[in-house]
Formats: C-alpha cells, sequence, structure tokens
C-alpha cells in the first residue's frame, strides 16, 4: 500500500519545527505503524537524508515510549491502544497520515516526534513511591487486602506512563496520570503512612510542572492504552481536599 | 489552581440552584393573564423587600463575578499549558464539544446576562427607561415589563436561542463539578451524568420556551 506520511521534523527544542512530506509505496497492511516508520527511515538512510527521531521499546503494549499524534488522536485512530500495537490496516491506502509530537508546554520537544516527559518523572518523585524498607517480596498473603481495594489499586497501578492523557487534554493536564499514581498507593496498606503527604505533594508538582488543570473532558480515558478511569481524578480531588484541610 | 477550580464548581452549583429557583418563578407567567399578573407582581414585590433575598441577591453577584473571574484566570492558565495546538485535532472523537468549549459558551452566557440585566434589573431596580406603572393592588408591574419585552420578536428569539449555549454550559458544568469537588462513587456518576442531561434540557426547555409563550399569548 502507498501512504503519505506528513511529519513534524525538528532539529532541537530551540528550533522551529515544521511539516514534511514523505511518500511511502511499498508498504503492507499487516505492517505495525512503527515498522512502516522504519521503513521510511531506511529509504531516508538510502536518499542520505537524515532520519526521523521517534520514541519506542517494547513493542508490545507495555513501556509506554512510542507516544505519537497521529491523525488527530493520541496512538492514532484507536481508542485505549499504544501506537506500537497500531498497524497499517487502519488506514487506507492513499492515505496522508499526519505525525506530530505530543504537544505540551510540560512535554518540550527533543528532537522530531520525541517529546522530554521528565516532568511526569519529577511528579513521581514527590511521593510515588514508598519509603519503607521492604525487603525482598513477602509472603503473598502476610498483608491480608481485600479483593476491591487489590483490584482498584491493579487498575490504577496499570498506568505506563505514555502521557497521551496529557496529549489529547485540550488542558494538557496531567491529572490522569497523577491520579493513579497516587490513588494505586494510597489504596494500599503500604502506602497508607504518607498517604496525605505524598497526595499533596504530588499534585503541587503537577501544578509547577506547568501542566493544566482538569476541566474532566474525558479525552484522557478514551485515549488511555490502559483503561484508566477519569473516577481517579475525582477520587484524587477529595484525597487532596481531605489532606488539606482536615489533615 | 485547584482551589480556583473548586470556587468555580461551588458558585457554579450555587447559580445552578438559583436557576431553579428562578425558572420555577418564571413559571407563573404561564398562567391566565390577569392571574399571572398579580401572582408575578406580589412575588416580585415579596423578593425585593425581603433581607434574606437581599443577602442572597448579594451572594448571587459574588458568585457571577468569582465565577467568571476564576474560569478566565484558569483557562488562559490551562491555554498556556499547550504549548502548541494540532495541526489537526479530532477531539470530538474523545470528548464532548461543550466540554471542550466551556469558556466559549461561558462568555455567551455573560453576554446573555447582561443583556438580561439591562432588560430587568436596571428597569426595576435602577429605574432606567420608561416609568413602570403599579398594577391594582399597588406592586410595581413587573409582569408588564416583562409580558411588554416578549412582544417584541428579536428578544423572544435572543432569550430562546441563548438557552441552548446555557443548556450545553449545564450539561457539562454539573457533572464536572461534582467530580471537581471530589464526588468519585462509580454508579453515583452513572446517575449524575443522566442527570445533568436532564436538568440542563429541563432549564434549556423551560427557559426558552417562556417568551415563546407569553409572544403568543
Ligand atoms: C447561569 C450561569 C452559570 C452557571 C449556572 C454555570 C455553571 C457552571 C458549572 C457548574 C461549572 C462546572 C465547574 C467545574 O467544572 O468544576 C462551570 C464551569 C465553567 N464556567 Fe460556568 N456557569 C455559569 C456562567 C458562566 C459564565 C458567565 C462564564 C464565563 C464568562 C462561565 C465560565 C465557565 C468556565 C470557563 C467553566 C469551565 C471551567 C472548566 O473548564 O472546568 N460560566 N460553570
Ligand atoms: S513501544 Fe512500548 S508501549 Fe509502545
Amino acid at each position: 500500500m502507498k501512504v503519505t506520511f506528513k511529519i513534524w521534523r525538528q532539529e532541537n527544542a530551540k528550533t522551529k519545527g515544521d511539516f514534511k512530506s514523505y511518500e511511502v509505496y511499498d508498504l503492507t497492511k499487516d505492517m505495525s505503524f512503527l515498522e512502516a516508520l522504519d521503513h521510511l527511515n531506511e529509504l531516508l538512510v538510502e536518499r542520505d537524508e537524515k532520519t526521523i527521531a521517534f520514541e519506542y521499546d517494547c513493542r508490545e503494549g507495555i513501556c509506554g515510549q512510542c507516544c505519537l499524534f497521529i491523525n488527530g488522536r493520541a496512538h492514532g485512530p484507536h481508542s485505549n491502544m499504544t501506537t506500537c500495537q497500531l498497524h497499517m490496516r487502519s488506514f487506507k491506502d492513499g492515505e496522508t497520515i499526519v505525525v506530530e509530537p505530543w504537544r505540551a508546554t510540560a512535554f518540550p520537544v527533543i528532537k522530531d516526534l520525541v517529546i522530554d516527559r521528565s516532568s511526569l518523572d519529577r511528579i513521581i518523585e514527590q511521593g510515588g513511591y514508598i519509603n519503607a524498607k521492604t525487603g525482598t517480596a513477602p509472603e503473598a498473603n502476610a498483608i491480608l487486602i481485600s479483593k476491591s481495594i487489590a483490584d482498584k489499586a491493579m487498575d490504577a497501578a496499570a498506568c505506563i506512563g505514555c502521557g497521551a492523557c496529557v496529549a489529547t487534554c485540550k488542558n494538557s493536564s496531567a491529572a490522569l496520570f497523577t491520579s493513579a499514581k497516587i490513588n494505586h498507593l494510597n489504596s494500599l496498606p503500604q502506602g497508607h503512612q504518607e498517604a496525605s503527604t505524598r497526595v499533596l505533594k504530588m499534585a503541587r508538582q503537577m501544578e509547577l510542572e506547568g501542566f493544566g488543570s482538569c476541566t474532566f473532558t474525558g479525552a484522557c480515558e478514551v485515549e488511555c492504552p490502559e483503561h484508566i478511569s477519569i473516577i481517579n481524578i475525582a477520587e484524587m480531588n477529595v484525597r487532596r481536599l481531605k489532606a488539606k484541610w482536615f489533615e | 489552581m485547584f482551589f480556583k477550580k473548586s470556587i468555580i464548581a461551588l458558585t457554579g452549583l450555587f447559580l445552578c440552584i438559583f436557576l431553579i429557583v428562578h425558572l420555577s418563578a418564571n413559571c407563573i407567567l404561564l398562567l391566565p393573564k390577569d392571574i399571572a399578573r398579580d401572582l408575578y407582581n406580589s412575588y416580585s414585590t415579596t423578593l425585593r423587600e425581603s433581607l434574606f433575598i437581599k443577602i442572597i441577591a448579594y451572594v448571587l453577584y459574588l458568585s457571577i463575578l468569582l465565577h467568571v473571574v476564576y474560569a478566565l484566570l484558569i483557562t488562559l492558565r490551562n491555554r498556556k499549558a499547550k504549548s502548541q495546538h494540532y495541526s489537526i485535532n479530532n477531539f470530538r472523537e474523545n470528548s464532548s464539544w461543550a466540554s471542550q468549549n466551556m469558556g466559549l459558551l461561558g462568555v455567551i452566557i455573560l453576554l446573555f446576562i447582561l443583556v438580561h440585566l439591562a432588560n430587568f434589573w436596571a428597569r426595576i431596580k435602577l429605574g432606567i427607561g420608561e416609568n413602570i406603572g403599579l398594577d391594582a393592588n399597588g406592586h410595581v408591574n413587573v409582569y408588564e415589563v416583562t409580558y411588554g419585552l416578549f412582544q417584541n420578536i428579536y428578544f423572544v428569539m435572543f432569550y430562546t436561542v441563548l438557552m441552548i449555549p446555557l443548556g450545553l454550559h449545564l450539561n457539562h458544568g454539573l457533572k464536572s463539578a461534582f467530580m471537581t469537588l471530589g464526588f468519585y462513587h462509580k454508579k453515583g456518576l452513572r446517575i449524575l451524568a443522566k442527570t445533568s442531561l436532564i436538568y440542563a434540557t429541563i432549564m434549556t426547555v423551560g427557559f426558552g420556551i417562556i417568551p415563546f409563550i407569553l409572544f403568543f399569548k
């Protein structure tokens, strides 16, 4: 199949970027989207042009590195999916595919489609962990946790930190990411001791990094590859109010 | 930012309650002409003379002011958080148009509120414009002001059409306000979404249809 890639090219954070079009003819429907980009890069190497910088690691939907904004959607046309799980069969023959980096003030462009997401790491540094020394893995039933709470914590822990929630949000809010991290730890006994400082510090860092505030458009939960629910944000809000006024 | 957002939610909810009271009172206008005039004018006089309502009125003005100012601040700050817009963004595939345009809807509602205040508050409270007579019971004839306004088809259309952006703002706003304030019960949120839709529909249709009925009365 033939497609035209319209791809954002930018030398570094300081220079201005622009779109460049590339026609690629010999793709197949069962190539993954990243393989199609690999192929395009091979062509560029042959033509002695600069290759397109884009990120990936696992290519199996678990690391969250493959952040691309494709045809007006985070991670492409499907909901709840990473870019590496997207295949060329999702596009029409002859289609023009527009690829942009995530857009957020807190995610500056490093080069082409690669962005700097260390702002998310700095949120984690404010309390996305527990301080207690836990040693080696304990006996599975040493700490009893009810099924409903364990499920809830696991659902929140599924967040892979890809940043699709920030990318798709009109306010570039990191509320879905931050709330998932907070609720994961705060609902478990291990996270209890530091529950209120965690929520206050992580939420504060989220604002310091220049992410916007949540207005519940709900776009984030549609784009989240891990199906993290927007209800987490409401729960973070109530934890935040409680920590601030009652503790 | 979180504090500001909570204020938007609290003031928004207060305004939502106000709208219920306001619409209920306006339903008086739908009664037969003579009964409507007497009831509406005496209701309006009672309100104007009550200290409690005076306090509520100030809370109302303050709420609108805070809601608008903080909404403006938050919207500006949120815009700054997006370094650059996408060249294409199919946001309609992951969210509702209204939820993406609360600021625009808010500005339209603000324009409506200003015209609305000029039509009623300025005339009745400030005495600007044509003199308003008294009715048979000696009450200021607010009914006549209302009825008179809606003999003009342009005002009827203005009041009716602008209830649509209000409805869109309310449908998203009501749900959003509860979540901002930390309501996270899963089933409760599903009920809330339906309640918001029903509430917004009643407000839009209710406020929107009354001018029409008065026009044809
Ligand atoms: C009858 C009048 C109004 C009512 C009942 C109302 C109600 C609400 C409610 C309940 C919210 C949700 C708060 C939240 O998301 O937590 C909201 C949000 C908002 N309102 Fe209003 N509002 C009114 C008028 C206005 C006006 C006049 C403006 C601006 C000029 C405005 C601008 C906004 C904005 C920008 C938001 C969104 C903040 C966000 O994106 O979350 N509203 N409103
Ligand atoms: S490359 Fe790891 S999730 Fe896509």
